[in-house]
């Protein structure tokens, strides 16, 4: 009989990427000596580009120089996963969960989170798929409407998706997003034949979709704030 | 060729751990086992390192290798590289403490290796190990092989 598991989940609004990085670090830490449960932040970026563990910087377009004019910023980080596009509208989760506890390797995380969209685009008649062999993320047709990276350190997840609510896609033009040539971006806003309530019920349809693929029995609410200052088992 | 009839040879060796859409991960009998699914082949005081069949099967295919420097040091039970598949990297972390004296090029170019021939040609470091003692902390292929079971019973 499986024990009942508790998620801790923190609504943060927009979050400046190097801030999320640092916060994901210290839950990490507190994760890993079960300090803390499993905890899901769900948050958006301002405009942020990002390189995955093997730096393709190849696939940024333009000079680095120019990023700072268009109000966008570059990070290189240890997740996995190619150059991709954050920003205002895109809902990210990141979820910090021990993957030991529930038996899960890296694959099936991936595809469970692969499904956490998928069921998130249908509840608005979208039907989007997982992408084939070797392209992780999900797909509406051709069009890549969530994007995954995630670092694995000792079983504790860090990083994680990013699903196109309504972001601005010409920033995407600037990069090959993901590494794959030829594929357009899209977002829930171009593929859903209805109209979208606010993106706070959305983000927490989101929410809900992924503590449902996920098996968690309960949802405990953080405030930013407690999260921020410390207050995640960790001592100073 | 030559691999292959080795391969054959050693089958007596072979565990078989049941995984539910493969039928079987491979365990060998004659390799030390951590619980982060990295396996140890000790030599005197040298070890060959990697990571285990049922390891590679979870990752998915391995797209990125990241080795750590030749003379490099390694602690039982921490990280000394990573792996990439699936868009997720995972920390590789050493069964054995001791000095890396040679690390498997080949992956840099084939990281599939891992996944084809994770005891064999998918090996990741060799280490000239600093405390034979901690060895005993490592799992045989029984213990090894019923702790993947119970991890994977797990969800």
């Amino acid at each position: 009989m499986k024990s009942a598991r508790i998620i801790e989940v923190c609504r943060m609004g927009v979050v400046n990427y190097m801030d999320a990085l640092k916060l994901q670090e210290r839950l990490i830490a507190a994760r890993k000596s079960s300090k803390i449960p499993d905890t899901l932040l769900s948050l958006q970026h301002p405009p942020t580009y990002t390189l995955g563990k093997r730096r393709t910087d190849h696939n940024l377009l333009v000079p680095e120089s120019d990023l700072g004019k268009m109000g966008a910023e570059l990070y290189y980080t240890q997740r996995g996963g190619d150059i991709t596009f954050h920003g205002p509208h895109q809902a990210i989760l990141y979820p910090i969960i021990s993957l030991r506890d529930i038996g899960l390797g890296a694959r099936k995380y991936v595809e469970k989170l692969e499904l956490t969209m998928i069921e998130l685009a249908s509840l608005y008649g979208v039907r989007a798929c997982p992408g084939k062999s070797g392209e992780t993320g999900v797909w509406v047709g051709d069009r890549k409407i969530g994007a995954i990276g995630v670092r694995i350190s000792n079983g504790i997840t860090s990083h994680g998706l990013a699903f196109n609510l309504n972001p601005d896609l010409n920033y995407f033009k600037h990069i090959v997003p993901c590494g794959i040539e030829d594929k357009e971006v899209t977002s829930l806003k171009r593929e859903a034949d209805m109209e979208l309530p606010t993106e706070e019920v959305i983000e927490d349809q989101l929410i809900s979709c992924f503590v449902t693929q996920f098996g968690y029995s309960s949802i405990t609410w953080k405030d930013k704030k407690s999260l921020l200052c410390g207050d995640d088992g960790d001592t100073r | 060729m030559a691999a292959r009839m080795l391969w054959a040879s050693r089958a007596a060796g072979y565990l078989r751990i049941s995984v539910p859409h493969r039928g079987f991960a491979t365990v060998l009998k004659d390799l030390k086992y951590c619980d982060s699914h990295e396996w140890a082949k000790v030599e005197g005081s040298s070890a060959t390192v990697g990571i285990t069949d049922h390891a590679q099967d979870h990752l998915g295919d391995v797209v990125y290798v990241e080795l750590p420097e030749v003379g490099a040091s390694v602690t039982q039970g921490e990280g000394f590289g990573a792996v990439e598949s699936v868009k997720a990297t995972s920390d590789i972390n050493s069964p054995v403490s001791g000095k890396v004296v040679e690390v498997n090029e080949e992956l840099s170019n084939s990281p599939g290796l891992i996944n084809s021939s994770p005891y064999e040609q998918g090996w990741i470091i060799k280490v000239d190990i600093s405390d034979a003692g901690q060895l005993n902390n490592l799992m045989d292929a029984d213990k090894y092989s019923k702790f993947c079971e119970e991890e994977d019973a797990k969800h």
